[in-house]
């Protein structure tokens, strides 16, 4: 599993299709999205969420855990687990890839 | 060439893109600033600016909006400050659903006016995604901008604590 990181809007998508050599149409299939969100979801089991996750070619999360400390305990707790999710996902992957402006950078590798 | 300097508030981004501007010749530096003077805040913040190029010999040009308007020297240094001003003022201005064209245009048709444009951008995409409405489309469109520009700069940089770590190009 190849895991694609870095801020909101910065190409994520579109590099997780160059990677893959696929259509948008295809990603969904072969890559696990935006996963920074689903990790609320499934705080308490973060570990077995991961090993999930690992099982796609593709893995990408939004940096969320830059800014202040938000006020709301729902958006805390949420921004936590997600960051946690991100380590334990970058742990399992082959490669880790951060995205800045569209220009990815190789932070664990090397890429397949 | 087009050089993109990207960071987060007060990352030092400003003086290291003024930095690069300095190499070159002193009639030939252009500045385009870009914040509309709103508020007190807004008039401290751009004195702030002003004092920093002080005796650098700049000529200021000021582009709200409309950037492809904006006609500069043939072969001059241009400092463009910064694209988070220019998406904000285009984006709540009278044209906001084409702000993302009108500023891509302006860029393109600036890099055929000048010999070194150097961008300064704003990273204001990690800061977690409970955004939305107006604050929502903001960071769309930076992020999409960012990518979009940085694709066809020569050179991007990221500035952290005021030191440049090169993404793209970087031989300056």
């Amino acid at each position: 599993m190849i895991f694609i990181t870095g801020p909101l809007f910065s190409g994520k998508r579109h590099y997780a299709m160059e990677l893959l050599g696929c259509e948008e149409q295809d990603l969904a299939a072969r890559a696990a999205l935006d996963v920074q969100d689903l990790a609320a979801q499934r705080a308490d089991d973060l570990e077995a969420l991961a090993r999930e996750l690992a099982q796609y070619e593709v893995v990408t999360a939004a940096e969320v855990g830059g800014g202040v400390v938000p006020m709301d305990p729902g958006e805390r707790a949420s921004r936590e687990a997600a960051g946690r999710l991100c380590v334990l996902l970058a742990q399992q992957a082959q490669a880790v890839v951060r995205v800045f402006c569209g220009v990815p950078t190789v932070l664990k590798g090397p890429l397949p | 060439m087009f050089t993109m300097v990207v960071g987060g508030a007060a990352s030092g981004k400003s003086a290291f893109a003024e930095s690069l501007v300095l190499r070159a010749p002193l009639e030939h530096r252009i500045y385009i600033a870009t914040m509309e003077p709103f508020d007190a805040e807004c008039l401290r913040r751009i004195e702030k600016h002003r004092a920093m190029r002080a005796e650098k010999g700049f000529q200021t040009v000021e582009c709200y909006r409309d950037l492809s308007s904006v006609r500069v020297p043939k072969g001059s240094t241009v400092l463009l400050e910064c694209l988070g001003n220019l998406c904000a003022n285009e984006l709540y201005g009278p044209e906001g659903s084409r702000a993302e064209e009108a500023i891509f245009s302006g860029v393109q048709r600036l890099l055929t006016q000048c010999s070194h444009l150097i961008l300064v951008s704003n990273e204001v995409c990690s800061g977690g995604t409970k955004y939305a409405g107006d604050t929502l489309s903001y960071l769309k469109l930076m992020g999409r901008l960012n990518c979009r520009l940085a694709a066809l700069a020569d050179n991007l940089c990221e500035v952290v604590c005021g030191v440049p770590v090169w993404h793209k190009g970087g031989s300056l």
